[in-house]
């Protein structure tokens, strides 16, 4: 069986929202189990206390990424087929910084603030409704948004052909970055005071 | 630590947290091909929540429209039927570990009713960022981390970095 | 530091390097020849006349029937509803965004049966989806549909219900007055056109 299955059409796409519910429920269980329906936990992070989401975010990261690696090696996936998200310069930058900046007030990033929502964190369901506030007056205002919304588009770009170098390279360099950070924040996690919450 | 598994303070592991979510989401990519996400899920709710109060109104946006085609949907679906199961997974998880319980979570240092603005202006912010860079942490930062694209990984950057930085303007909020 | 770190690390960066030592991709995005010899394998790209007889009759939307064949030899006579899109062609631009419709089923025909599984292979190298032979090409869509046999009076009722099916069907593609001309005229590839307007051509791109 060689993947992608749905778009190589081993499943058919009947079973479409099956999986999803399945693979959803993999997701929340895995957020909420490490503690990011904590917001105070989530924000640990930037201040040192805990780096719970650091770890959890690159280890998932890496540990998805070597799968598919060795899955296309092997042969039984074909990673040119997996959808990339287009890389829209502007676009993505000022969007990233916006979200940090309500990472940063609210605690929670969307999935998490699901799982918040899931075990009765009465700032998660604020959060929630939030982001439907927030899409909502994205759409309204689209028109103003359009230009920069559209602008410099490089399609499905990845990161090491912008960078020149090859995709293995690129692979065990993040997975070494990530080992250090890992090192790293144990280290930090010495040194700052503990925050109880 | 494990006698007390069930006082709400019991987190796994991290690693361990991370290589589950890691599995789920590799699972993710191959059976669909496409990355997990949340914040799809609250703009196809949001779309056609407008298209149906306001049809004519949904139509002539540019930005609804989008997403209004018939090719379109069934994407947008899937991802309103993988938050469902998201929502599932906490609460079996919030169950097994006992957490569940209705409360505000906020620094001592301020009341419930600011850690609710803060909230629900982060949220706010959340979503229309999100839409800017076309997915949030889990659709545009983690899945695309995976697959090593550009956009997720400049997304992810451009989050935490700015996270970081505001987070210390807003230190009070939080320790 | 907890030793069952080290070793997580060791195994994750272990990974990571025998990630380095994988050979490069080829850059061109082709099926690989395992999986393109399991496809050519798999008797399901094979579609018979009838099938698609049943599919142009019902007019269904999906069908994208494409002859293969020379301009001069589809000008001559082609399935009702085909469009003609030239084996080497098959590559030009406008070709390849007609194919690229993903919900769309490509089937291709030729006289016989070579010529359109060598397109299908190209396409399939092109890792174009849905994409199909209409199995015997033209000849047999003349020995089965146009000039459909009788069967013998002790044929199954199955086997009646699909000679009266292939009649209802020629006439409806070509109408009964006319169906005594046709054959010949195309069995010598010249004299009257019977080739009604390509319908089946759908206007290029899919959105």
């Amino acid at each position: 069986m060689v993947g992608p299955l749905i778009p190589m059409g081993v499943i058919p796409e009947t079973w479409n929202n099956v999986i999803a519910l399945l693979l959803g429920v993999g997701f929340g269980f895995a957020l909420e189990a490490s503690g990011f329906s904590s917001s105070r936990k989530i924000m640990g992070t930037f201040f040192g206390y805990d780096f719970v989401v650091l770890r959890v975010f690159f280890t998932a990261a890496i540990t998805a990424m070597t799968g598919i690696f060795y899955f296309d090696y092997m042969g039984w996936m074909d990673m040119s087929m997996l959808y990339i998200n287009p890389y829209y310069v502007m676009s993505a930058i000022i969007g990233g910084i916006i979200m940090g900046f309500g990472f940063a007030l609210g605690g929670f990033c969307p999935g998490t603030s699901f799982t918040g929502v899931a075990i009765g964190k009465i700032d998660a369901m604020f959060f929630s409704g939030g982001l439907f506030i927030g899409v909502f007056i994205f759409s309204e205002l689209y028109p103003l948004f359009q230009g920069l919304y559209n602008s410099h588009n490089l399609g499905g770009a990845k990161i090491y052909d912008l960078l020149g170098m090859r995709d293995t390279v690129f692979a065990f360099l993040l997975i070494v970055a990530a080992v250090a950070m890992f090192y790293g924040a144990a280290f930090v996690e010495k040194k700052v005071n503990k925050v109880e919450y | 630590m494990a006698k007390n598994k069930r006082d709400g303070t019991f987190y796994i592991n991290p690693y361990l947290g991370g290589v589950l979510l890691g599995l789920v989401l590799f699972s993710t990519y191959y059976i669909t091909g496409r990355g997990l996400g949340a914040s799809g899920a609250v703009k196809s709710s949001v779309v056609s929540a407008v298209h149906t109060v306001a049809p004519v109104h949904a139509e002539a946006n540019k930005y609804y429209s989008k997403f209004l085609s018939d090719d379109a949907s069934p994407m947008s679906n899937w991802l309103v039927f993988e938050v469902m199961g998201v929502i599932v997974g906490g609460f079996l998880s919030g169950t097994l570990y006992g957490r569940l319980k209705f409360k505000v979570e906020h620094s001592p240092k301020i009341t419930g009713k600011t850690r609710l603005i803060a909230a629900l202006t982060g949220g706010i912010l959340f979503g229309v960022g999100s839409q800017f860079a076309r997915g949030c942490t889990s659709g545009a930062a983690l899945s695309g981390m995976a697959v090593l694209s550009a956009s997720g990984i400049i997304t992810m950057m451009a989050i935490f970095g700015s996270a970081y930085l505001f987070s210390w303007i807003f230190k009070k909020l939080w320790i | 530091m907890n030793k069952r770190y080290l070793l997580l690390a060791g195994i994750i960066i272990a990974l990571g390097v025998g990630i380095l030592f994988m050979p490069a991709k080829d850059a061109a995005k082709q099926t690989q020849p395992e999986l393109l010899l399991a496809a050519i394998d798999d008797p399901s790209r094979f579609l018979s006349t009838d099938d698609i007889t049943d599919r142009l009759v019902k007019k269904d939307p999906a069908l994208m029937l494409i002859d293969i064949r020379p301009v001069a030899q589809f000008k001559a006579f082609s399935i009702p509803g085909a469009i003609n899109i030239p084996v080497d062609s098959l590559l030009s631009l406008s070709a390849q965004e007609m194919l690229n419709q993903k919900e769309m089923d490509k089937v291709f025909y030729s006289n016989a049966d070579v010529t359109s599984d060598q397109a299908w292979i190209i396409c399939k190298r092109m890792k174009l989806l849905r994409i199909y032979v209409m199995q015997g090409g033209v000849n047999r869509w003349f020995s089965t549909i146009v000039k459909a046999e009788k069967p013998t009076e002790t044929a199954t009722a199955k086997a009646l219900e699909l000679y009266q099916f292939r009649i209802a069907a020629c006439q409806h593609f070509y109408g009964s007055s006319e169906m005594a001309a046709i054959p010949n005229a195309v069995v010598e590839k010249k004299g009257v056109t019977v080739v009604k307007k390509a319908s089946g051509a759908k206007s290029g791109g899919g959105c």
